[in-house]
């Protein structure tokens, strides 16, 4: 069972033509990375899969069910975590309400689990979602997603504005499940970080599928990492 | 003179209470789905009516509980076939859809119980006043205020420490995330409707036992409501069970001194609480939109 293939995907905002024919696969126990500039159509290809901007044309197959046209809890409840870009916590809920609001499939993980990941949740754990910092939020976003206990994770931009020390833990966190077995889909503007832990790589551009390979393969070329990823790929010094 | 003020500031209290039960429901039903819902008055007297047809078989104890739920049944069923297809559109939809059913509620209810006033029996124990002296304390106004009570209190916890209530809330602020996490938001919606219909069937026997029963008797409570929520704050749950309550005293008490502002003075202290605080009471700026 192939955990996600999106082929032909045509999505719209409006008449503004978004995803134009987008193609991905995201086989079992892998990381994949989706790359591209600010407005590629990284955020719309997840929101797509997750039934949040339905495609107008194309399809979304997960484990071999075809999703396109499904409402997201039905997508969810496959075992498909989402972590949405801005992590959109409940600002009105605390952390444990936050934890409480997932589906509860059946799995290994729990709330005290996530505490155990996340120590500083627990700390956190009688704040409203709005007095969180931005990492704490991510964990947050991370744990509520993990509390489905997903076979596939998705996951939008988690370095989005974090100190480069949480990065690197959510970066280990990430590595950590696909090592679980969990399939990953990574969409990043923080190229190296992201390519570092891939084994597969795509890149968007105004729409399409600019690029697809191994992850080891496009590390090598410089050039193209900085042509299609953005500027924001030197943004990444020290992460090895 | 006292006793008059006493008399119509528990009079107020439990009018108030009355605002604050429909008003509550309504709340929920705007916060979750948007949707105003102008048949809640209809709700009302539909809970009320089958009391008073299931009290004489079951008593007056599983009646209170029982007819409400009937009421909420027949509300979660209206909004599956019809309120459920408006969700996301012009609220005009809605607006005009929820209107139209009150109408068809009124004339229903006319069509199957008669268009004439009936009585509603209570145990005649809760009827009898509590003194001489407090001639209209009587039992029966006590048991409507703990009713509500523990209504209120049972829907706070319901909110406050279930995973229904929690996600409920959740949803009041972002649906579409809850959906992504797994949550069928079609139930969480349906179940939501229902929680607020059981609560507009609870006010409707209880105002039957004191009101008598006809079929516009939620007209006169609809409007209010609706006030009670704009002047607690959109959004707000508290809020909208603070502003029922101050509405129903506040009006009760101009009874007294200038009875004809009765019920203009709600609407006057919806304006200067609003010149005050735009968001109402309790309401957090942009929370609805």
């Amino acid at each position: 069972m192939t955990p996600l293939k999106v082929d032909g995907l045509h999505t719209y905002y409006g008449k503004s033509h978004i995803l134009q024919d987008v193609k991905i696969e995201v086989g079992e126990g892998e990381l994949v990375a989706l790359l591209g500039r600010n407005g590629a159509g990284k955020t719309t290809t997840l929101r797509s899969i997750v039934g949040l901007t339905p495609a107008r044309s194309g399809s979304v197959t997960i484990f071999d069910r075809v999703t396109t046209d499904w409402p997201s809890y039905r997508i969810a409840a496959l075992g498909v975590g989402y972590v949405p870009e801005g992590r959109r916590i409940f600002p009105n809920l605390t952390v444990e309400e936050n934890l409480q609001v997932p589906l509860e499939r059946p799995g290994p993980w729990t709330i005290q689990r996530v505490y155990d990941l996340f120590p500083r949740l627990k700390e956190r754990r009688s704040n409203k979602g709005r007095q969180l910092s931005g990492g704490e939020q991510e964990m947050l976003a991370v744990g509520r997603a993990l509390l489905l206990n997903p076979t596939l994770l998705l996951l939008d931009e988690p370095s989005q504005g974090l100190a480069p020390l949480i990065v690197r833990h959510m970066f280990e966190v990430i590595a950590s499940m696909r090592k679980e077995g969990m399939s990953i889909l990574l969409v990043e503007q923080n190229v190296r970080a992201a390519v570092a832990i891939a084994d597969r790589v795509y890149v968007l551009d105004d729409g399409k599928v600019a690029y697809e390979g191994p992850a080891a393969e496009f590390a090598q070329d410089e050039e193209r990492m900085r042509s299609l990823a953005g500027a924001s790929s030197e943004a990444w010094e020290d992460f090895s | 003179m006292s006793q008059v003020i006493l008399f119509n500031l528990l009079n107020g209290l439990i009018v108030g209470a009355f605002y604050a039960l429909m008003a509550l429901g309504l709340s929920l039903i705007l916060n979750l789905s948007g949707v105003i819902n102008f048949a809640h008055g209809g709700f009302l007297a539909l809970g009320a009516y089958f009391a008073y047809s299931l009290a004489p078989i079951t008593g007056f104890w599983i009646a209170l509980v029982i007819a409400p739920l009937g009421a909420a049944i027949i509300g979660v069923a209206v909004e599956r076939v019809l309120i459920r297809r408006l969700y996301g559109r012009d609220p005009l939809y809605s607006l005009l859809m929820t209107f139209g059913l009150a109408f068809i509620f009124q004339d229903g209810l006319k069509f199957i119980w008669g268009a004439q006033s009936v009585p509603y029996q209570i145990p005649s124990w809760l009827a009898s006043p509590l003194s001489m002296d407090l001639f209209f304390l009587t039992g029966y106004r006590i048991f409507m205020i703990a009713v509500v009570a523990i209504a209120v209190g049972g829907l706070f916890l319901i909110l406050g420490y279930t995973r229904l209530g929690i996600r409920i809330r959740a949803g009041t602020l972002d649906l579409d995330t809850v959906s992504v996490l797994g949550v069928n938001v079609r139930v969480l919606r349906s179940l939501n409707f229902g929680l607020g219909i059981y609560l507009a069937g609870l006010a409707g026997v209880l105002a039957a036992g004191m009101l008598g029963l006809a079929p516009t008797i939620g007209d006169q409570l609809i409007m209010p409501s609706f006030v009670a929520i704009i002047v607690g704050g959109l959004g707000s749950l508290p809020g909208t069970l603070v502003g029922g309550l101050l509405i129903g005293v506040v009006s009760g008490i101009t009874s007294v001194y200038f009875s004809e502002a009765t019920e203009a003075v709600i609407y006057v202290m919806m304006a200067l609480i609003l010149m005050v605080r735009p968001h109402g009471l309790f309401g957090d700026e942009g929370r609805l939109q």
